[in-house]
Formats: structure tokens, C-alpha cells, sequence
């Protein structure tokens, strides 16, 4: 079953931004979903105004809608939501850095019906068990990214929403997170929608992608035909064409129309 | 020995209220500067529950507690909540118009005759000899109620979800709502908890030495005892107010009596020029501002 | 395109640059000057107060609304200037052109270690510091009081007595304060000023000495404000620790706040609320028959009214009286229009 979808989404940035436009797309329950792109897309926007979390950078969705389970959502008090289901990870300041990673964990509320102990989150997450007094601040990367989502299980959410997953994450520390998340979606029953800029890591972790530029989707498939896609392939995994060497005013020049949605 | 016992009362009254100025910046990073205003409304809370339960002086206690915790929740609900993310000017600001406006409407509402509600509550404030010096019924109750206070908040803050909640909402709010953490609810708290701390010194000192119009200015001198200590932390709390109580009284009774109101105002600018963020403060609090 | 245009460097710098300003402006002028002669006892008492109590409402705007240093030790430094002039005129019998640069010379001085602070805190924490140097100067002042035996306080002669002798005294002081802030603010130091109240590090980064225009913020403030606690002592004719409580600091910072920060207008206009506050309570408890029943807590009555209507000021209007009139000014200058278009 569809579990969210966004359709035609507008988001506005302060009356007069405009950082998303027409955004539609769809996730569906038990599944892994990344959206891809690169800085200023709109990617973190779309999550927020998922989440909630808008108002206060003075943004408000202005058209379009965000329907969960039949409900919509959008442009509700963040608090509704998060009572719904939807837990969101966010890009920076994911943790509490003063509290130790089991305060951390115990600090998140769970959802009414919702019961997680944390010996869950420490099953998931093995790492984290040495260091469960230790502060959160001084966690290395992949610890403090394991923690933040940890937590935000905690709150027994059905969807996850997770912004950059990998930032900052050495290769082999995203390859267990990567195991990791594939394991809670599989017995948490819990669905990911994940925003990416690294490529590789989305396409190898999700089921579904969509590529989104300048606050559009452009692109959308399984990760087979995003991989063979020849515009994926040039702009976002570093494998040209082959016809020729290129250099950036090539590309700049070239002013090659983009074949979306072929 | 004498001169001990002063300390250890007086320090028990700024502790009491300093509680207060921890809480509510610690948790909402507001300096609520109507905190005298609340301690006054605390004790006459109690004058009035005094008056009203008569032969029960318990229920009285009891009841003036729970008023002032409900006045401090009210106080936020009421006012404080339009103020969260406001600039920093504003909302002290506003606690201060906060507290010109309950110490007026104390003023027509109980008028302006010293009270002693330790009398109306059918108790008296016996002297308890200490070694070889006394001490008051009343500044007992204070040093007891301050251990209590102070134990009974390290062990929620530390032990119990909700003031994990607390210390976490405290930290990064944001990140608290994105957790599912109601933030009105735990500010809420936090000034009730404030409003019940510092009520419960005014309480005690009305007991003591009776309930007048100059009870606010403790609670102003107490701010410096927080702020020496560091305003987020409640273990400085406690060494802030001892370190200014000793201070103010060694000096009355060596130097000269009149300095006890600015003594915690010298040591505040000596503590502010030489390590602003306190003795436990954590530094960013500093630059956050 | 309203057909208006600067064709001089001299334009850009005049303040009152167009003949309907200039028109307006003289007659304000005139009316100024005429109403003592108009008015009745009253309405010129008030009127004095508030020419006074601008000057140190200029002196705090400057500081607070332009420079963005906040200070709660405004009343400290007003009874700074009092006690300067008192004790002069006590101890050395000092006529007024003594005692008013004296005035001037110790709000400077203290306005550079109130300022001291400002240095190295921000914010919450320079509120504080001003705050306790404020209860040290009045309790400086309650010392003198007590030593030298006037636990009343200090009784001062005035070189005038008539009101509109003080009408024409103060109204000077007062026009020579915001023509010199006015100045101030068209200047360099002025530009400093609302540098640092922006972004400290950027103004820094554009080789503003921060610290220099801190501190200049905090002596013109402090000067303003000792001169006016020197005019104040005259004024009143009497000195004491008690009058320069932290509620009178608040009544000035309420001036700032509730008249509009970062303006001039905001700040005379707080002045006018402030301290027609009173008598306008005074009235409105007349008009509702409780006139008896609370006179004796009269001050119990301004008191919470004054903390309830700032608290509203804070909550609705935080840009205060100048926000409301620029508001009634765009409706009447817009329409039909609502909102002024984003380009330029």
C-alpha cells in the first residue's frame, strides 16, 4: 500500500522563494525510498514539509498535498504529525550532545500504541552498546548518525525520514549502516525515505529513487534503470559517456537538454 | 559558629530561589527576572491558605504549594509562551513587566501590612540551639527544604525520562520537538517547578521573619548567587549561593552592616570580568547569547 | 516616482530637505514656543517632565536601540549626574555652569567602565553587568547620604523657579540633545553603531573598530544621561538614593520600547506615554468612581498597569508607538495601494 505520497507539491520560502515546484512522489509501506540531488535541490525542503518542521524558517507549502495513510498532512503543526507516524532525521545537530547515548535514546517519546526498549536500538545498532554512557558529543560520525536514527526509532515512527543519510560517513561505516537500515526495515517494518547527494549510496541501498533538480523531480525508477540511465550515468556517478575526453567548459558549452522522463 | 549557621541559612534562601533562575534558563534560555515577585507570591499564597485552613495547618502548606506551582504554569501559559523566540531583550523584559505587574497587584490585593502567617498557621518559630548558637525553627525548615529540593531535582533531571526531556528540550529544542518532546509542556514545568521553589522560600521566610514589601529584593540579590554559580547549572546554584551568603555576612559583621545589598553585586561583576559563564556554567552559553 | 530628487551632496546630508518639510517643521517650532504661553500650570508641568526625561531617553536609545548594547543601569547614571550636582553644590556651593560639565565629566567616565563590560559580554549577560554597576553607584550614593547626615537627601537651590523659565531651559537642552544625536547618527560613529548592532563580525571584518564604537556608544550615552540627572536635580530641587531605583530604569527602558526602537520619534514619543502613564490612570480611575477607595495604593495602581501595558507592548507592538505611526502613515500614503511593491 501507498503509505505517503506527495503530489504537486509547492513550497515557499518567506512569501517569495519558491524552493520547490510541483514535487510528486510516492513511497510505499515497507519499502526503501532515496531522493536524489545534488546541493539547493529542494531535498531537505520536501522532507521538512513532510516532517512539519517548516514554520520556522518562515516556509509554508502553497500548493499541491501530502497525503499519509488518506490523511493530509501538510502544513500541519509538527506535533500532529509526529503522533502520526513520521520520525525525521535531520542533516545537522541529530543528537543531544551533553547527554549520554542512553539518555539520548530514553529522551525520545514514543508514539501512543508504540512500545520500543532500547535494547532494540542497541541490537541494530551493536556500536553503540560500548559506548552507551559515553556523551553523545563525543561520538565519531557513524556513531552519531547510528544514534540519531536510534533515537529516532525510538519514537516507534512507520516512517522514517532521514536527511543525508551518508554526509561525512567513511565508505565501510555507510556499508554496515547501510546493512543496518536494511535489517530495521525488514523486521521494524519501518519505512525509510532517504535523501541522498551521494549516488552510489542511495542507488545501492533504496528499492525506489527519484531525482530531483531545482526543486522538480526529474527522474524517477528502480535503481537498475536510474543506473543505466544515460544522464545519471554523466552527471551523478562520474561515468561519461566515452566518446571523447571532457573538460568542464565542454560540459558548460555543450548545453546538452537533459532527456528526463524518457 | 553563629556567623556559620547565618551563612548556611541565607545560603539556603538563595539556593532556594536560584533554583528557580537555573530552571527556567536552563530549560527555555529565558532569565526570568520576576522570580522575587513569584517568591513573594508564594508566601502570601500561604498567608492566604493560613487564613482559609485555619485549624489544619498542614492542608494549608500543602495547599499554598500546589498554588504556587499552578501560578508559575499559569505565568507561562499566560505570557511566556508568545515570548519563546522573541530576542532575548524581549523576554527578560517582559518578566521584569511581569514582575512590576504581581508585585502591584499584590499590593492591592493584600495591601501593604506585614504579615506573619507563621502565626495564623498556629505554629511557632522555636530557637534551636546549635552547638553554641540558635537557630530559628524556620531557617532549619529552609536548610532541609533546600537538601530536599536539591536532591529530589539532581535525581528527576538525572534519573527520571521526563527531566532527561527536560535537559535534552534544554539543549536543542528543535531537535527535542523532532523527538516527540512537547516543548510548551516542559516549559510549562519548568516555571511551575520555578514558581513552586522559590515560592516555597518566600514561604519560609515569611515564616521567619515575617512577610513585607522587601522581601523582593532577596530575591534580586539572588541573582548574582546564580550567576557566580553558572546560570545552567544547579550544582552552581548551590555553590554560587553559599560562596555569595558567606561573602555578604562575613562582610556585615566585619565591615559594615549597610553592604549587604550590594556585596553580591561586586562579587557578580568580579565573577562576570573574570569568567563570565560562572563556576559550572558550560562556556557556549557565553556566545549562544 | 514622487517627482523628488537630490541634485547635491548637500541635500543627502540636510535634514530637513524639502520646502513642505521645512513648512512643517516651523511650525512646530512655532507651536512649540508658543504653548507655555497657552497652556495651563499642569499641561506645562508635563510638558517639562517630558522634555527632561527625553534627553535621557535620547541618551538610552542611542545605546541601546541604535548601538544594540543593552543596559539596565540607566537610573544608576541619572543619579550619577544628581549626586555629582549635589555634592558639588553641598560641599562647594557650585554654581549651575560648574556642576553642569562636572555632570557631563562623570557620566562620561562612568559611561567607559560601564562600558568596560560590553567588551567581552553580549547580550543577557552585558545587561547584568550594568545592572549590578548600577546598584553600586546608588549605593555609593545611600554612602554619602548616611556620612554626611542628609538621610533625607540633599536639598539643591534652582537658579530658576518660574516653569516657563524651565519650559524655555529644557526645551533647549532638549532640541541641542537630538539635534546632536541626530548628527551622531548621520556620521561615522553613528554608522559604527548600527554596524555593530547588525553584526559584530562583520562590522569588524569591514575595519570598524568595534571596541571604539562600543565604548563611544556608552559615553555619549552616559553623558546625555548625567546631564539630564544634573537638570533632573535642579529641576526637583532635591536629591535622593531612593529616587533612582531600578523602576525608574525601567520606566526608561519601557520609554524606548514602548516609543519604537532604533527612532528618535520613538524615543520622545515613549517619553510622552510614560509620563502622561500616570495622570492618564489617575484619570481613568476617576472616571470609574474608584478615586477613594484606592487612593491610598495609587502607586500599587500604576504599577500593574504600567507592567500589564508593557507586557501588551511587548506581546502585540513590539516596534512600539513609531511601528503603529509608520503603519497609519503606509495606510494613508498606499492607498489604494496596500504594500509597497519588492523592486525598488
Amino acid at each position: 500500500m501507498t503509505l505517503l505520497k506527495v503530489d504537486k507539491l509547492e513550497v515557499v520560502y518567506h512569501r517569495v522563494i519558491t524552493a520547490v515546484q510541483g514535487v510528486t512522489l510516492e513511497v510505499a509501506k515497507g519499502s526503501i525510498v532515496a531522493l536524489l540531488g545534488t546541493n539547493g535541490a529542494g531535498k531537505t525542503t520536501t522532507l521538512r514539509a513532510i516532517s512539519g518542521f517548516i514554520g520556522m524558517d518562515d516556509a509554508r507549502v502553497t500548493q499541491g498535498s501530502i497525503t499519509y495513510r488518506g490523511e493530509r498532512i501538510e502544513n500541519r503543526p509538527p506535533h500532529r504529525i509526529t503522533s502520526l507516524g513520521i520520525a525525521i532525521v535531520p542533516e545537522r545537530s541529530k543528537v543531544f550532545e551533553n547527554l549520554t547515548v542512553d539518555e539520548n535514546l530514553e529522551a525520545a517519546v514514543p508514539r501512543r500504541g508504540a512500545r520500543f526498549a532500547k535494547d532494540v536500538v542497541y541490537e541494530h545498532f551493536p556500536a553503540l552498546v560500548r559506548q552507551r554512557r559515553r556523551e553523545a558529543g563525543y561520538l565519531s560520525g557513524g556513531e552519531r548518525q547510528m544514534l540519531a536514527i536510534g533515537a529516532a526509532l525510538m519514537c516507534g515512527p512507520e516512517l522514517l525520514l532521514v536527511d543525508e543519510l551518508s554526509l561525512g560517513l567513511a565508505p565501510l561505516v555507510m556499508e554496515e549502516l547501510g546493512r543496518a537500515l536494511r535489517t530495521i526495515r525488514d523486521r521494524l517494518d519501518t519505512t525509510l525515505l532517504l535523501v541522498e547527494q551521494n549516488a552510489q549510496v542511495a542507488l545501492g541501498l533504496a528499492d525506489y529513487g527519484y531525482v530531483m533538480e531545482n526543486g522538480r523531480i526529474v527522474l524517477d525508477g528502480t535503481p537498475e534503470r536510474l543506473r543505466a540511465h544515460e544522464d545519471i550515468r554523466e552527471f551523478y556517478l562520474g561515468a561519461g559517456s566515452g566518446e571523447r575526453r571532457r573538460n568542464y567548459r565542454d560540459v558548460k558549452q555543450y548545453r546538452r537538454s537533459r532527456r528526463w522522463y524518457g | 559558629m553563629q556567623l556559620a549557621v547565618n551563612i548556611a541559612v541565607l545560603a539556603s534562601i538563595y539556593a532556594l530561589i536560584c533554583c528557580g533562575y537555573v530552571l527556567i534558563y536552563r530549560v527555555s534560555r529565558v532569565l526570568s527576572l520576576a522570580h522575587g515577585e513569584l517568591m513573594m507570591l508564594g508566601a502570601y499564597g500561604l498567608y492566604a491558605t493560613a487564613s482559609l485552613f485555619g485549624g489544619h495547618p498542614l492542608i494549608a502548606v500543602v495547599a499554598a504549594c500546589v498554588l504556587a506551582a499552578t501560578v508559575g504554569i499559569a505565568v507561562y501559559l499566560a505570557l511566556m509562551w508568545r515570548m519563546t523566540g522573541e530576542s532575548v531583550l524581549a523576554a527578560v523584559l517582559a518578566t521584569i513587566a511581569l514582575g512590576i505587574l504581581l508585585r502591584g497587584a499584590m499590593i492591592l490585593v493584600f495591601g501593604t501590612q506585614t504579615q506573619y502567617p507563621l502565626r495564623d498557621l498556629g505554629w511557632t518559630n522555636a530557637s534551636v540551639p546549635v552547638g553554641d548558637a540558635r537557630i530559628s525553627a524556620a531557617g532549619l525548615a529552609l536548610i532541609l527544604a533546600t537538601a530536599a529540593v536539591y536532591g529530589g531535582l539532581f535525581a528527576f533531571l538525572h534519573g527520571t525520562r521526563w527531566g532527561i526531556r527536560m535537559r535534552a528540550a534544554g539543549q536543542h529544542p528543535l531537535l527535542a520537538a523532532q523527538r516527540g518532546v512537547g516543548l510548551h509542556g516542559v516549559y510549562a514545568l519548568a516555571w511551575g517547578l520555578a514558581a513552586l521553589t522559590g515560592g516555597m522560600a518566600g514561604m519560609l521566610i515569611a515564616c521567619d521573619a515575617g512577610l513585607e514589601g522587601t522581601l523582593v529584593i532577596i530575591g534580586l540579590k539572588a541573582f548574582p548567587a546564580a550567576l557566580v554559580g553558572g546560570l545552567d547549572s544547579l550544582a552552581g546554584a548551590l555553590v554560587g549561593s553559599l560562596v555569595v551568603a558567606a561573602a555578604e555576612v562575613l562582610l556585615i559583621h566585619y565591615v559594615d552592616p549597610l553592604l549587604s545589598d550590594v556585596v553580591p553585586f561586586v562579587l557578580l561583576l568580579a565573577m562576570l570580568a573574570v569568567r563570565p559563564w560562572g563556576l559550572f556554567g558550560t562556556r557556549e552559553e557565553l556566545d549562544r547569547v | 516616482m514622487s517627482g523628488y530628487f537630490r541634485v547635491r551632496y548637500a541635500d543627502d546630508f540636510a535634514l530637513l530637505n524639502t520646502r513642505t518639510r521645512k513648512a512643517w517643521f516651523g511650525l512646530l517650532a512655532a507651536g512649540l514656543c508658543v504653548y507655555p504661553f497657552v497652556s495651563g500650570p499642569l499641561w506645562l508641568d508635563l510638558a517639562n517632565q517630558v522634555l527632561l526625561g527625553s534627553i535621557g531617553a535620547v541618551g538610552l536609545m542611542l545605546l541601546t536601540g541604535y548601538a544594540g548594547q543593552i543596559s539596565l543601569g540607566h537610573a544608576g547614571l541619572l543619579a550619577a549626574g544628581a549626586f555629582t550636582t549635589g555634592i558639588l553644590f553641598k560641599e562647594f556651593a557650585a554654581p549651575m555652569w560648574l556642576t553642569l560639565p562636572a555632570s557631563a565629566a562623570v557620566g562620561a567616565s562612568l559611561g567607559l567602565l560601564f562600558g568596560l563590560p560590553s567588551l567581552r559580554l553580549r547580550g543577557l549577560y552585558l545587561a547584568v553587568s550594568t545592572l549590578a554597576l548600577h546598584f553600586i553607584v546608588i549605593f555609593l550614593g545611600g554612602e554619602y547620604e548616611t556620612r554626611r547626615g542628609f538621610s533625607t537627601g540633599i536639598v539643591i537651590d534652582a537658579p530658576l523657579s518660574s516653569p516657563r523659565g524651565w519650559y524655555f531651559t529644557l526645551f533647549f537642552a532638549a532640541a541641542v540633545t537630538v539635534l546632536l544625536a541626530l548628527n551622531l547618527l548621520r556620521s561615522r560613529t553613528g554608522r559604527a553603531w548600527r554596524a555593530i548592532h547588525g553584526r559584530e563580525a562583520v562590522a569588524e571584518a569591514l575595519g570598524i573598530s568595534v571596541p571604539r564604537a562600543k565604548l563611544s556608544a556608552f559615553v555619549v550615552s552616559s553623558t546625555l544621561t548625567a546631564v539630564a540627572g544634573c537638570l533632573f536635580a535642579y529641576y526637583r530641587g532635591f536629591v535622593s538614593a531612593e529616587a533612582f531605583s531600578l523602576y525608574l530604569t525601567i520606566q526608561y527602558v519601557a520609554m524606548i520600547i514602548i516609543g519604537g526602537m532604533g527612532s528618535l520619534l520613538g524615543a520622545v514619543l515613549g517619553t510622552v506615554f510614560v509620563v502622561l502613564f500616570p495622570y492618564v490612570i489617575d484619570a481613568a480611575m476617576a472616571l470609574l468612581g474608584l478615586s477613594e477607595r484606592l487612593s491610598s495604593v495609587v502607586f500599587a495602581v500604576n504599577y500593574s498597569a504600567f507592567g500589564l501595558v508593557m507586557i501588551l507592548f511587548l506581546v502585540f507592538e513590539p516596534q512600539g508607538l513609531v511601528g503603529l505611526w509608520r503603519r497609519v502613515q503606509n495606510w494613508f500614503l498606499l492607498w489604494p495601494f496596500k504594500q509597497r511593491p519588492l523592486a525598488k
